[in-house]
């Protein structure tokens, strides 16, 4: 399962994350929604909050494992 | 010398929005990028097109300049706006009509109508 290689690699990144989730959106393995809730982001531009889950997530993109990935980033407080 | 980035660049650089999508706004080819010219076309964004689907070296250029892995990407002028999420929630909140108006002008919406370019060279 796909998830499943997604997941630890936020929790990972988002040790602290108050929300983590990985949907996987058509059932195929390949298109994902993740959400991610952490203070990582506090402060940070939009952009910059979805470049840190892009990194956290590089190797999967990068090999195709992530055909289409939606992200939603939010603050903790 | 590498051609296609240069001209990858240059639209980046030239175009006041310049829209990396999968398809044409005619003939869109990805939900992603159906999302985010949706998002653009209410903002009444002046879009400007590139399609990367003709050849899968505009796609690893692109990400080479921008430093972002997925399609689509939105820049304004020659900065990266970002992806569909963004691009969709930046429209919700109405900040994309103030970063257009801000980086474009309080006229941009009467700037042009979308165009298409092709960047891929001929083999």
């Amino acid at each position: 399962m796909n998830e499943d290689r997604l997941r630890p690699l936020l929790e990972q990144a988002f040790p602290d994350a108050a929300e983590l989730s990985v949907e996987d959106r058509t059932g195929g393995g390949d298109h994902f929604q993740v959400t991610v809730a952490s203070t990582r982001f506090e402060g940070l531009p939009l952009i910059e909050q979805h470049r840190l889950v892009n990194e956290a997530l590089a190797a999967p993109l990068a090999d195709g494992t992530i055909h289409e990935l939606r992200i939603k980033t939010k603050g903790t407080s | 010398m590498n051609e296609l980035r240069d001209q990858i660049q240059n639209v980046i650089a030239t175009e006041d929005v310049a829209f990396f999508m999968k398809g044409t706004p005619y003939l869109v080819m990805c939900g992603n990028s159906m999302r985010a010219l949706e998002a653009l076309r209410a903002a009444g964004a002046p879009v400007t097109a590139v399609d990367v689907l003709p050849d899968p070296r505009i796609r690893q250029e692109l990400s080479a300049i921008s430093g972002w892995p997925t399609i689509p990407q939105v820049f304004v002028r020659g900065e990266l706006i970002g992806g569909a999420d963004i691009v969709e929630e930046l429209a919700a909140s109405g900040e994309l009509e103030r970063t257009l108006e801000e980086k474009l002008g309080p006229d941009y919406r009467a700037t042009g109508a979308e165009r298409v370019v092709a960047v891929a060279s001929p083999v």
